[in-house]
């Protein structure tokens, strides 16, 4: 604005010193003032009344645009106009994109699986793991709809496209937060954090304990039911919870054979509470329990046995600082008998963000009983460690080495490269 | 040896002048664009937030107000002061702030990303347009209609006033 009206003053000056030197009768050169005074005025009021060039298509994209506009130059009362057409796009669907590229050699040639989580098809391979779109609606100030449907990679470049998360939200209030529909189970911390989103991850990939089920993974991350969350009053220790009831049936590849174990699980209950304490900004202390009944059909389709799992987790991620600790503790008990196998497994993760670079260090142990459901897997145990480099707010590269040590097999070695971006 | 302290003691007061001069700087900086209040909407019944909370309510772990009203929250574009000011309570670089709220709204936490706005008159209308909303805005730039709220007990300018 103080551009137009230094413009006019210039355009003012100049058009009078004009006008002097044509040195008109006085009378001429005050209605050419008036004429040019009137022009500029219809001018200036054309260039007010333009609306801004704002071309956000939501927030994300409104952060983007490099404005660091003066308050003095912007702030003259903009047009209700403007501001409805900044929050317009607010409503409706919105759409947000993640993909990535993956190059993985290990030093094994025989497979165990497809693609990720564990030994994949050849000695080096390049992979397109999940094409994730996510899409959010907002219904009202408290409904929403959320969906997450990832296109995945089989076999042979084959894909797949699977509904990860279809929900109905409803935000009652800060205490009672309900989903209904397909969630990811909230086991512990990674599952709920990150999802499917490998973008989010600062790792190429999920730790093995986490890993999916579909994937070789030993935990129910999916399911279809009601989920529940919200605050606890509790002053300053910041208490949340988490409950959910459901049916997450899960189907997991067998890593020494190429069928597939259906655990055919019942509905599961699942109850986490977790504290966000006041006086540590960005720690989270928590745990979960989780209970349904499977079906254990290499001993017969009628033997059950109930599946419980315990986790506890701490986490810190502040100041560029992430330190990630789970412990999982995997029950199956048969029933009518005193049969019970466990499969305790952790991992723990730090990294620090320097600028663009995130180095980073896991370790990750899981020790399945030989008697167990999971006695494919057996002990693993082994370090990864790596750098995230952010090229910018969307694409991200990522260097893994993997050692991981197998009871009864060969150490494993690895190198995982990865382009991942969000769009 | 008594030089090489002398010279170490040269360095070090050069080292100490170069903060001074550099917090001076900052202070400055500071000093020219003021206190940022909070604000909201002078149909919103609150009158104190604690640090705690407003970083709860900023970061979106917070979703409502007392009594149900739903939290908007209106954030100044990059670049603005306000939005540095907002960055320092919640200990965030911007791109940090970004990839946070990609994951919040990820995670189904946040139905979207809070509202970027361009300039202070924006926000304020804003403010009037919804209820439940919540902004960062320099001191010199608020306007009627705009309720100020104390933080901590303190109110924008006063002795001890967390948001400079």
């Amino acid at each position: 604005m103080h551009c137009d009206r230094s413009a006019v003053v210039l355009l003012l000056v100049a058009s009078l010193s004009h006008a002097q030197d044509a040195a008109p009768s006085e009378q001429e050169m005050i209605l050419q003032l008036v004429q040019q005074v009137e022009t500029l005025q219809k001018k200036v009021e054309a260039l007010e009344a333009q609306p801004r060039t704002i071309s956000p298509s939501n927030a994300g994209a409104t952060s983007q645009v490099p404005s660091s506009p003066t308050p003095e130059a912007v702030d003259s009362s903009p047009r209700p106009s403007s501001l409805m057409a900044e929050l317009h796009e607010l409503r409706g669907i919105q759409w947000q994109g993640f993909g990535e590229v993956n190059y993985k050699a290990l030093n094994q040639k025989i497979p165990e699986l497809g693609t990720y989580g564990f030994v994949p098809g050849s000695a080096g391979n390049f992979y397109t793991g999940d094409f994730d779109l996510l899409l959010t609606a907002r219904i009202n100030d408290k409904a929403s709809v959320l969906s997450e449907i990832a296109i995945g990679e089989g076999d042979a470049q084959t894909y797949s496209i699977e509904l990860e998360r279809m929900l109905f939200k409803y935000d009652y209030n800060d205490h009672l937060r309900m989903s209904f529909g397909r969630y990811q189970t909230g086991i512990g911390y990674y599952n709920t954090a990150y999802h499917g989103g490998t973008w989010f991850q600062t790792t190429a990939d999920r730790p093995l304990v986490m890993e999916f089920a579909h994937a070789g993974g030993v935990l129910p991350t999916q399911a279809v039911g009601l989920s529940f969350t919200g605050s606890i009053p509790s002053g300053t220790l910041g208490l949340n919870y988490i409950a959910e009831y459901g049916s997450s049936d899960t189907i997991r590849p067998d890593l020494n054979s190429t069928t597939t174990t259906d655990e055919n699980n019942g509905n599961h209950i699942n109850i986490g509470l977790f504290a966000h304490p006041e006086a540590i900004p960005g720690l989270q202390i928590g745990g979960s329990i989780y209970h349904d009944r499977i079906s254990d059909f290499a001993k017969g389709p009628t033997v059950r046995l109930g599946q419980t799992i315990v986790n506890g987790h701490i986490i810190y991620i502040r100041h560029g600082i992430e330190i990630l600790n789970e412990g999982f503790l995997i029950r199956h008990a048969y029933e009518h008998t005193a049969t019970a196998y466990n499969t305790p497994a952790f991992y723990s993760q730090i990294s620090k963000r320097f600028h663009r670079t995130r180095p980073f260090f896991r370790y990750q142990y899981i020790n399945a009983d030989p008697g167990s459901l999971l006695a494919d897997l057996d002990l693993r145990y082994g370090p990864s460690f790596g750098v995230r480099y952010d090229f910018n707010d969307s694409i991200a590269f990522k260097t893994q080495l993997d050692h991981t040590v197998r009871k009864g097999e060969p150490d494993l070695n690895g190198l995982h490269l990865q382009l991942t971006f969000k769009f | 040896m008594r030089t090489k302290l002398i010279a170490v003691w040269i360095a070090l007061s050069l080292t100490g002048l170069a903060g001074l001069s550099s917090a001076v700087a900052q202070n400055s900086v500071a000093a020219q664009n003021g206190a940022v209040a909070v604000v909201v909407s002078e149909k919103n019944p609150v009158f104190n937030l604690s640090v705690a909370e407003l970083r709860k309510l900023f970061t979106g772990e917070r979703h409502a107000w007392p009594g149900g009203l739903p939290v908007k929250l209106i954030v100044r574009a990059p670049g603005a002061y306000e939005r540095i000011v907002l960055l320092r309570l919640l200990a965030m670089s911007e791109s940090e702030y970004k990839q946070y709220w990609t994951a919040q709204v990820f995670r189904g936490e946040a139905q979207a990303q809070p509202i970027a706005l361009f300039s202070n008159g924006m926000q304020k209308e804003a403010v009037a347009l919804y209820p439940g909303a919540l902004a960062l805005v320099n001191l010199q730039d608020v306007k009627p209609g705009m309720k100020v709220v104390k933080v901590g007990g303190h109110l924008p300018g006063e002795p001890g006033y967390p948001l400079n």
